[in-house]
């Protein structure tokens, strides 16, 4: 069984309304921890079919050709309701040949140092997993698409564990580089993580202003995408959403060509000067919404259809502020270094909850470390009082990449 | 899985020449049926077929790993072969595979479309209005090791998640629902009744009053519990836990006695042979009130052996130490005994999740709703919320009152860890337990 094979037999079941996927990726892992290491080669091969028989969706996948003509069958036996099929987008791209992949480096050395210097001997580094690969997809459907690229990663996971007097906090950062490896700000991260929890103080303030490290204002951020993904909660007000000075992007168009669905990446304005201006798509929200798909139908897997979702999205203001700007500004509140649990967010009741670990500060100067400290209340409020947004833009994964510069927030209640 | 066991014995002998080496291949092929449930019909249908196969080698602290797609002895040899190439050893001659075609083997979900009509006619009987995914999955999984013999084991699972709405005395509510169960015939007839049961009309409940509680983890719940507070910190390969410095010290009363079983194959986390072919081993986690012992795999086995609780996600992840099926042993204590007993706190009897920080101990455990009980009665319906504590203040505070009956916790049904998520699952008794921190969720 062959690509083409697969597609004449996409073409019988559901003239003029399939779509074939195929992905094969190589990586190359290194788990390290002062005691182990683990060197891993991976290649992964993903066939995915997505096609509207009978006018009802139908999606299989599998590691072969072979396997994926077998489960096409099972697929459409199963009844499943009528849908209209989406607009099927038309583009031809070739891919250039790809090089192979070389093992990650060894950091394990450099940052357990790196870790022990920014936490003064408190944190040690448990485990290191950084993984280097990339992945070659070829997408094709019924209306003549055939586009083919290249992803390449540089990503990996960190666990530290830190100890003062009896007591003990464990942390597991997920981080990615673009370019060359950050060893010292993913120390600093996983030193403040591990450290600041240790300290017996809790938050000095019930109220003031609220800094956001750029790790927890991506957390934020992840957690307020789906607001960009569907119809708005009643609760929002379009032309107020969030502060004058506060824009939200997507813009993947360094990472790929296309999205998982074959459409062009473009750049979407999501949040210009505080208000709600764009909403993202992909073919079957843009066939619902009776628009066009902004190119985000994001395949997170081969295993699973391409789903409605954001792809590289960040906070962006016109008019950035230095850190050190912001810190001054504070003149009560606490700033977040990390988040000790999930941020929890109930967008449609307009209710959220982070907590926290930071340090509290008062007339711009640093006070002293906060274990722990939990701010909750209305979304929307949250929005509008961010008033501030520094330079220092950086991306996280969670699972897709998120932005976010230091983050100020003029008022939040803390417990 | 058509492999030739004594060829790949051979391929792996020589990585294996010392004592404690760990020459292993590993095959799964797996079929998944998903359905898409909206309101009575099902709106997307997923099929996956999946085979992957990946090779390990361990020697001391160090190991390779090498994972490719396709379950064949095409698969294999490209397997080994990547692995005898990183221990500098002779690569294996190439030749064109023998084995079965990838995809033809005969796994396959017939009842998929008989548990749709079944399944169907509970939700309009039950919950009409529902967002629900199903998963139907079977696994194959295969294990060929070096100077052990090979082992083969098969699992299915139905795995049913998603919310819908009940029609309470307070107007329409919308709840969360969870099953998880190892397919058989009588897997439907059960999630019938959880399902009927949990959309029962309740009275509007009000939030959660945020403080220290005393309550009851009723239903089979307690089981979440000690899935997180106990099976974690005693997987073989975790961090230093407070449990970790207190070997065989009594940490609760007497009566508590709490095992990891693989073995219950009515559960959701049981399986015959683990991921490294290991036939597990039921493991004390708790032994009348004394710390028991670890959960290991091969990796981190002491001289006694692995328990076979060596487990991975799939083909293209190596083994992990990881629990199963917790369960813990009943006790005397009737329910009206229980409520007596508690005086004035909460009963749960559902948690929707948990986690624990194994280095300090503390858990948390969030509840979809809970039931306030004043003097020994129940009372007024409470939201959802958080149960938090430590961990050993939190053993030390389960009151020697367990439950007489044994429930199977079916909502417990997939663990992640180090981004490798297994099904696990659950039984227990009701369980009375003293000074929990307690909060609203959202």
């Amino acid at each position: 069984m062959t690509g083409d094979d697969l597609e004449a037999l996409l073409g019988q079941r559901a003239p003029g309304q399939w779509e074939l996927y195929r992905k094969s990726a190589e990586t190359r892992e290194i788990d390290a921890s002062a005691a182990f290491k683990r060197a891993a080669w991976r290649r992964e091969e993903g066939w995915a079919a997505r096609w509207w028989e009978a006018g009802a969706p139908r999606f299989a996948a599998a590691s072969g050709p072979d396997a994926l003509a077998l489960a096409v069958p099972e697929a459409a036996r199963i009844a499943v309701a009528t849908e209209a099929p989406p607009e099927w987008p038309s583009k031809t791209a070739a891919l250039a040949a790809g090089t192979a992949v070389d093992p990650p480096p060894e950091l394990f050395e450099d940052l357990s140092r790196a870790v022990a210097a920014a936490s003064r001997g408190e944190a040690v580094l448990a485990g290191l997993r950084l993984r280097r690969g990339r992945a070659d997809e070829r997408i094709v459907n019924a209306a003549g698409l055939d586009v083919a690229q290249e992803h390449r990663i540089l990503d990996g996971v960190a666990l530290c564990v830190a100890r003062r007097l009896g007591r003990a906090r464990e942390v597991r950062v997920p981080f990615r580089w673009d370019a060359e490896p950050e060893i010292e700000t993913l120390a600093r991260r996983l030193s403040d993580a591990a450290t600041l929890p240790l300290s017996d103080r809790p938050a000095p303030f019930s109220r003031g202003q609220w800094l956001l490290d750029p790790a927890v204002g991506a957390s934020l951020l992840g957690a307020l995408a789906p607001l960009f993904l569907d119809r708005p909660p009643k609760w929002l007000v379009r032309e107020k959403m969030a502060g004058p000075l506060v824009g939200v992007a997507d813009d993947a168009s360094r990472d790929a060509a296309f999205d998982g669905e074959g459409v062009a990446t473009r750049r979407m304005l999501l949040v210009e000067e505080g208000a709600l201006v764009g909403r993202l798509h992909d073919l079957s929200s843009a066939r619902r919404a009776g628009g066009l798909s902004t190119g985000h139908g994001v395949r997170p897997s081969f295993r699973v259809p391409p789903l409605l979702g954001p792809r590289r999205i960040f906070f962006e203001t016109k008019s950035p502020s230095p850190p050190a700007a912001l810190l001054s500004a504070i003149t009560k509140g606490l700033f977040a270094s990390a988040l000790t649990a999930p941020p929890r967010m109930d967008l449609a009741a307009n209710r959220y909850e982070i907590e926290f670990t930071g340090v509290s500060i008062v007339a711009g100067r640093a006070q002293g470390p906060v274990a722990g400290a939990r701010a909750r209340g209305r979304v929307s409020e949250l929005l509008r009082r961010i008033a501030g947004l520094s330079t220092d833009l950086q991306f996280f994964p969670s699972p897709f990449l998120v932005g976010s510069p230091t983050v100020y927030i003029e008022r939040a209640s803390f417990e | 899985m058509n492999w030739d066991d004594d060829s790949i014995h051979r391929w792996l002998e020589p990585l294996a020449g010392r004592e404690g080496d760990l020459a292993e291949v590993f095959g799964e092929t797996l079929t998944e049926t998903c359905l898409e449930w909206r309101d009575g019909e099902v709106r997307e249908a997923r099929v996956r077929r999946e085979q992957g196969t990946s090779a390990r080698w361990r020697r001391g602290g160090s190991e390779q790993f090498a994972s490719v797609a396709g379950s064949d002895d095409a698969a294999v040899r490209e397997a080994v072969r990547a692995l005898r190439a990183s221990a500098g050893r002779e690569p294996l001659p190439i030749r064109s595979s023998r084995g079965a075609p990838a995809g033809a083997a005969e796994i396959g979900f017939p009842a998929a479309d008989r548990a749709t009509k079944r399944l169907s006619a509970i939700f309009a009987r039950h919950a009409p209005r529902h967002a629900f995914t199903l998963r139907l999955r079977e696994s194959e999984r295969r294990v060929v090791s070096a100077g052990r013999p090979a082992s083969a084991a098969t699992r299915r699972l139905l795995s049913l998640e998603g919310r819908f709405t009940a029609a309470s005395r307070a107007g329409d509510e919308d709840r969360l629902f969870a099953f998880h169960v190892p397919v058989s015939d009588a897997a439907l007839d059960e999630l019938k009744t959880a399902l009927a049961a949990a959309a029962a009309p309740r009275d509007r409940p009000v939030p959660v009053p945020p403080g220290e509680a005393d309550a009851i983890l009723a239903k089979g719940c307690a089981a979440v519990l000690f899935h997180e507070i106990l099976a974690h910190p005693l997987e073989a390969d975790a961090g230093v836990s407070p449990l970790r410095c207190l070997p065989e010290a009594r940490v609760a009363v007497s009566d508590l006695e709490v095992v990891d079983d693989a073995r219950r194959l009515d559960l959701f986390g049981g399986y015959e042979r683990d991921d490294e072919g290991t036939a597990p081993r039921p493991v004390k986690l708790v032994a009348s009130g004394l710390v028991g012992s670890r959960l290991t795999d091969r990796g981190h086995a002491p001289a006694s052996g692995s328990t076979g609780h060596g487990r991975r996600s799939g083909p293209a992840e190596p083994p992990l130490p990881r629990g199963s099926n917790v369960v813990v042993s009943a006790g005397s204590t009737d329910p009206e005994e229980m409520l007596r007993r508690l005086g004035n706190g909460i009963w749960i009897e559902e948690f929707l999740g948990g986690s624990i920080e194994i280095a300090s101990g503390t858990f948390r455990l969030r509840f979809p709703r809970a039931r306030r009980v004043r003097r020994g009665r129940f009372a007024d319906e409470l939201g959802a919320g958080v149960l938090a504590g430590e961990l050993l203040p939190a053993l030390e505070a389960i009151e020697p009152a367990l439950g007489r009956e044994v429930h199977a916790c079916r909502s417990l049904g997939w663990c992640a860890r180090a981004g490798q998520v297994v099904p696990v699952g659950g039984a227990a008794p009701d369980l009375l337990i003293r000074r929990l921190g307690v909060r609203p969720d959202l």
